[in-house]
């Protein structure tokens, strides 16, 4: 069973240059990260090559992983779902014409069982705090987090005003916040 | 929560795009501070991926990782990778290992010989003396645009603030006026584009309303160098 420890231990040693460190990585995270890969970018070829960046910019940048700050695997999730938006963005600029729509079919909630590698980082909280956000916030929020979207998209998908959409995700990260430090 | 919470935020969830974005990050290449507000939002949000199931990757990904990573990369990843190299050998080695790894890049085969351009965008803070502002200098190579975020950065009505460039040869050039409280955008002319790399020397200088032609005028309020992101 890998630890937090373990994982934390084995990204100082990619940033030495760890080969072998790297697969460790691999091995205990891959399925976790993959599944943030597919899910952002709704499309599973995609997913395989955000997820090959993954591992291949983790190679030069583990060294920015700071154990003070988060787990290993928060910071890998974070980074995940990083690389993933950065190839939808690439993808939406090339091809103007995909359905934002497309993105979005991949079930959002699916059952805990093997994903709780961020316990103990007040996931409840964050999800407590979510909920008790009114609509549209936290729809606005949660489409924004999911699906990768920018504030520009966010307003052509529920058609309102780039202004109004702003303004849901401000409202909405304000009391998120102030939930969270309660 | 501050204007800059907000921008972090937004950073984090990924809601920006355009300049907004271009100048988020550079003040995230730049600023500590608000660094660590983006790293907040990022701990704060990132629990809510565990609502997202793990998915099995197909058996030959980690092979294509390990393949890439053995790939040499093209001519253009190849020289920051180069540039890494040389940051590494001058921590462990010293003067004399830089000086090897130089010579190194130099004899390269010809393939790279015509050096691109740095791909990375270069980043400059500018702490200014005596009040909260700090100036922020993005210059983003790809299209050979700067960025200059003077964003707290009040003006008097009599003066103007000047960006220059310090070459090694000390003849300054201009990089324009500074709009206070603004964050303005230009278009480098390909030679002065050339002249910025890691570690320049930029000047902030304070000068007659409308600037200085040529050479700074007035007296230089803080310098500061730029590093590649």
């Amino acid at each position: 069973m890998t630890t937090r420890d373990d994982l934390a231990a084995a990204m100082q040693r990619i940033a030495a240059g760890d080969r072998a460190a790297l697969e460790f990585v691999y091995r205990a995270t891959s399925a976790k990260l993959f599944g943030i890969c597919l899910r952002i970018t709704g499309n599973r070829s995609e997913a395989e090559d955000a997820l090959q960046d993954v591992y291949v910019s983790l190679w030069n940048t583990a060294g920015r992983f700071d154990p003070a700050r988060a787990s290993a695997v928060s910071w890998l999730a974070v980074f995940a779902r990083n690389r993933a938006i950065d190839r939808l963005r690439r993808r939406r600029r090339v091809d103007q014409s995909a359905p934002l729509e497309a993105a979005a079919e991949v079930a959002d909630a699916r059952p805990l069982a093997d994903a709780t590698l961020l316990a103990g980082e007040e996931r409840a909280r964050v999800h407590g705090c979510l909920e008790q956000l009114d609509e549209p916030q936290r729809g606005a929020i949660r489409t924004a987090f999911f699906d990768g979207l920018t504030y520009a998209e966010l307003a052509e998908r529920r058609d309102v005003p780039l202004g109004t959409a702003k303004s849901w995700i401000r409202r909405g990260l304000a009391r998120l916040k102030a939930c969270l430090e309660a | 929560m501050t204007e800059h919470d907000f921008l972090a935020a937004e950073l984090a969830l990924g809601l920006l795009e355009g300049e907004e974005l271009l100048a988020a990050r550079g003040l995230l290449a730049s600023d500590p501070a608000f660094a660590a507000l983006v790293a907040d939002w990022e701990a704060r949000l990132a629990p809510l991926l565990d609502e997202i199931g793990p998915e099995t990757p197909p058996a030959n990904l980690w092979s294509r990782v390990l393949t890439q990573l053995d790939t040499p990369p093209t001519a253009d990843a190849e020289v920051i990778a180069l540039r890494q190299n040389v940051r590494r050998w001058q921590w462990t080695a010293g003067l004399s290992a830089l000086a090897a790894s130089l010579l190194a890049i130099l004899t390269l085969p010809p393939l790279f010989a015509p050096k691109p351009p740095p791909a990375v965008p270069l980043v400059a803070v500018f702490t200014l003396p005596s009040t909260q502002a700090r100036l922020g200098v993005t210059y983003l190579p790809e299209r050979g645009d700067l960025l200059v975020s003077a964003v707290g950065l009040a003006g008097d009505g009599v003066h103007d603030h000047e960006l220059w460039l310090v070459p090694p040869d000390g003849k300054t050039i201009s990089l324009g006026i500074v709009t206070p409280d603004q964050a303005r955008r230009v278009r480098l002319r390909a030679d002065l584009a050339a002249q910025l790399r890691n570690g320049a020397t930029l000047a902030l200088t304070r000068e007659p309303l409308g600037g200085s032609q040529g050479r700074p005028a007035g007296p230089v309020v803080a310098t500061t160098k730029f590093f590649s992101t």
